[in-house]
């Protein structure tokens, strides 16, 4: 069996960078795996990103070291450590590899991902996964508003990729969502999944108005609905993974032809 | 300290002076180009492609419609994020751009000159307040006369006198060009939630377009205007509206110009070359509109021509936009400047793919193809309308090779074979057609040459585009790489543009234009205009006119009565 080469870039957010007055937020999408791969640890240092309105090079901001060696993108794993409340698109665009990041998040991360995998150990702010077509984000705490939503005056939010999230999350999740998997284990504010045209949401906690305006994908929500919008189509009661929901159709407010989404109820 | 610049071993296209491709050297002092120069600092061109600084005709850059479309497409604000620098302020937006980014993309395309052509003369501060802000250009904006209440009534008595002394007074109180004209008629009837065709009634004041347009134009010569009328006219972009554009120019052909220029310019006239009777036997009138202009020599065009991908379009044609945001169905605003005019904006893509896009934008590229004379055409894609100003260089591109209009021909919808004939169509431009259709010919038509606009003789502003490319070059790619990014831009003798980076932003000149009218006709004038202040508008006659502390930087043309 060929061995499985892996290479962990570890960075750790000097405290000195977060402990001014204001934190004035690091800004990393520079630094997912496909684009660190090749680099040696003193290249990595040499990345510029943007603290604030300053470029600053990454190992000014971070404490960086390189363990191991990577034959591709995908073999290049990026843990970050260190208060990362104030980092913003941790993993934005990324295409492939994995990142670890052992703390609560700042917004944007995620967004825009193609492939590989995030995993944040702690909360993530808004705008999570946004645009995302493809890999997968793990939340393990509670994510912010707009989780893989579209950014705005955009017509399409995530696409494609997988999404968990271990908490609740906050509002307009998938919004305007046209694939791609997300799994909600809490709660989600109101309107999860407005304006969704496709893919698939699953909320196992309690919902508000979910599916406003969808035209298209599916919302399963296995707690309770709060304020069900009313123009929603009840159509049949069935059975999912062993258990029994109400489905509708909707949003028949987009007129009846375009609403083709789904909704399970309890 | 006197400033000097010699630019050696360029290959010079110079229209205005008839400089055909000739090694030329170029001397600059003190931002004036001079007979020669003693002590000056050496650009040495190596054989390159050197211009005259561009002139934009028509280009909505500035002004309260292009700010709503900035506020209203927040996606368009993302696309071509650029950090600010040490010298530059930030840039943003692909269709509608920041200010700043104007001014920079403008100068790296080697344009030193942009006409704002449609300013409502309520929102005249506004307008002025975006030019003062782009850096680098020198501009001015035309101000809307042709929906308004005075401009109706005065078409309706006839009085083109004292409509004359209106417009003056409108000219002069916005810090304007010259005239502009969009959907006459059909704005103000917009309102009245109708629109106009050619010779339709205009609700309440019972006027025709028509009338509008052959009061304005005349109107317009009272002066020694330097543009023509500006004529963006009806039914644009409805199918078969050729023959309502035709109809249009043909208005206008007895009337007697006050210099040698055209009588009406007609603006993106690609928006009015249309044949059929619907979207589906929609097909291109590009050869009835070449054949007119060939003809005459009372009208030159703009071509509107279309840049494929995602843009915002803008106009003060309102029943236009209501039309367009009923097709795509994406969003949409809709506004009403009191006795003016109006406006609307919607997004919307041109794809390759789509027969009736494919149509459009070959019609522009057969508009510039079919006219025989290059100074009858300027090169526009009415930005943001037919695409943003950042594709002039793949417009060029097309115009000067066959070989590409047939490649993106191959990848787009078949419509392009059998409803229009650009595919049949070999000419290709040279750079010295190219030099007139983007400064020659529009300086000259805004009568800016006289001004030192558009043209490299002794006298003239030392505003000079050097283009990275060999005047042998073919390759279509190559070309419209170096007419993106100038190896040099130089403004009035500074240079502004190395290498396809601004390495310097000093402040534009605004143009505005005073027509001098006859006092006697002034005074019979302003009792009607200071009673419809009182009755009508929001503002107090006293408040309406732009200060002179909106324009820091101007430069005055006087446009004397011709009695």
């Amino acid at each position: 069996m060929e061995e499985l080469k892996m290479q962990t870039i570890r960075l750790r957010l000097k405290e000195e960078v977060m402990s001014g007055v204001a934190k004035i937020p690091v800004i990393v999408d520079a630094l997912t795996p496909d684009k660190l791969f090749g680099k040696s640890e003193a290249e990595i240092k040499g990345v510029k990103i943007w603290w604030g309105n300053r470029e600053e090079n990454t190992g000014d901001l971070f404490e960086v070291s390189v363990e191991g060696d990577a034959t591709s993108e995908a073999e290049v794993k990026i843990v970050m450590d260190g208060d990362l409340s104030r980092v913003k698109y941790i993993g934005a665009g990324m295409k492939a590899g994995e990142i670890e990041a052992n703390g609560d998040v700042d917004m944007h991360c995620g967004a825009m991902m193609r492939g590989g995998k995030i995993t944040v150990r702690g909360n993530a702010d808004c705008w999570a996964g946004c645009e995302m077509h493809g890999g997968e984000l793990i939340i393990e705490g509670d994510a912010g508003a707009n989780l893989c939503a579209m950014y705005r005056g955009e017509m399409t939010g995530m696409t494609g990729g997988r999404v968990v999230v271990g908490g609740n999350v906050s509002e307009c999740a998938g919004q305007y969502m046209a694939g791609g998997e997300i799994l909600i284990k809490g709660n989600a504010d109101i309107l999860a999944g407005l304006n969704m045209k496709g893919g698939k949401i699953t909320i196992e906690g309690d919902a508000i108005m979910p599916g406003a305006d969808m035209t298209g994908g599916e919302i399963l929500v296995k707690g309770k609905v709060e304020d069900m919008i009313p123009s929603f189509k009840f159509v049949e009661t069935t059975t999912v993974d062993g258990e029994q929901y109400r489905k509708y159709i909707g949003d028949l407010a987009m007129t009846e032809k375009r609403a083709k989404g789904i909704l399970y109820v309890k | 300290m006197v400033e000097e610049l010699l630019i050696k071993n360029g290959v010079v296209y110079d229209p205005i002076n008839g400089v055909k491709g000739e090694k030329k050297d170029i001397c600059i002092r003190n931002g004036k180009i001079v007979e020669e120069v003693k002590n000056p600092k050496v650009i040495d061109a190596g054989g390159r492609v050197v211009m005259p600084g561009g002139v934009d005709i028509h280009a909505h850059i500035a002004g309260g419609k292009v700010n709503s479309g900035r506020l209203f497409r927040p996606e368009d604000g993302r696309k071509g994020l650029k950090a600010k620098t040490k010298l530059c302020r930030p840039e943003s937006g692909y269709s509608v751009p920041n200010t700043f980014a104007v001014g920079y993309r403008y100068a790296r395309m080697g344009y030193t000159f942009v006409m704002e052509p449609a300013m409502p003369p309520l929102a005249a501060r506004h307008t002025h307040e975006e030019l003062v802000d782009i850096p680098i250009l020198d501009n001015a904006a035309l101000p809307l006369i042709d929906n308004n209440w005075m401009t109706l009534e005065y078409v309706k008595s006839g009085d083109i006198d004292l409509l004359a002394a209106y417009i003056a007074w409108i000219i002069k109180a916005t810090k304007g060009y010259g005239v502009k004209v969009v959907n006459p008629g059909g704005t103000e009837a917009w309102a009245w939630a109708k629109n106009c065709d050619l010779n339709d009634a205009v609700p309440y004041f019972d006027v025709t377009p028509a009338d509008i347009v052959k009061g304005l134009a005349e109107a317009n010569e009272r002066f020694e205007m330097p543009h023509s009328i500006h004529v963006h006219g009806n039914m644009l972009g409805h199918p078969g509206n050729y023959e309502v554009t035709l109809k249009t120019y043909d208005l206008v052909k007895g009337i007697t110009p006050y210099r040698d220029r055209p009588v009406l310019h007609s603006t993106h006239t690609q928006f009015f070359s249309y044949g059929g009777t619907t979207w589906r036997d929609f097909e291109s009138k590009a050869r009835a509109i070449a054949d007119y202009v060939n003809a005459n020599e009372h009208v030159s065009i703009d071509l509107g021509s279309v840049i494929l991908g995602d843009t915002t379009t803008m106009t003060a044609d309102g029943p236009m936009e209501y039309s367009l945001y009923q097709i795509t169905g994406r969003k949409w605003t809709n506004h009403d400047v009191e006795l003016e005019t109006g406006s609307g904006i919607t997004p919307f893509m041109y794809s390759g793919k789509v027969g009736v896009h494919t149509i459009q934008w070959a019609i522009g590229l057969e508009l510039a193809l079919l006219t025989r004379d290059p100074w009858k055409i300027a090169l526009t894609s009415d930005h943001p309308n037919a695409g943003p100003f950042i594709g002039y260089p793949i417009l060029i591109s097309m115009l000067m090779s066959k070989k590409r209009r047939d490649e993106s021909a191959e990848e787009m919808h078949s419509s392009i074979f059998d409803r229009t004939e650009l595919p049949s169509i070999d000419r290709e431009y040279d750079f010295y057609e190219i030099a007139i259709i983007t400064r020659a010919m529009t300086a000259r038509t805004l009568g800016l040459h006289e001004h030192g606009k558009g043209h490299l003789g002794v006298g003239a502003d030392g505003d000079v585009a050097i283009y990275d490319i060999s005047p042998e070059e073919r390759d279509a790619g190559k070309i419209q790489k170096a007419f993106l990014n100038a190896k040099y831009t130089i403004k009035g003798g500074e240079i502004v543009v190395k290498d396809g980076e601004v390495v310097s932003t000093p402040e534009g000149r605004t143009f505005f234009v005073t027509p001098e009218c006859d006092p006697k006709l002034t005074d019979e004038m302003m009792t009607k205009l200071k009673e419809m202040f009182t009755n009508y508008y929001s503002v107090s006659f006293a408040n309406y006119p732009v200060q002179d502390a909106y324009v820091p930087n101007p430069y005055e043309i006087r446009a004397p009565w011709r009695s």
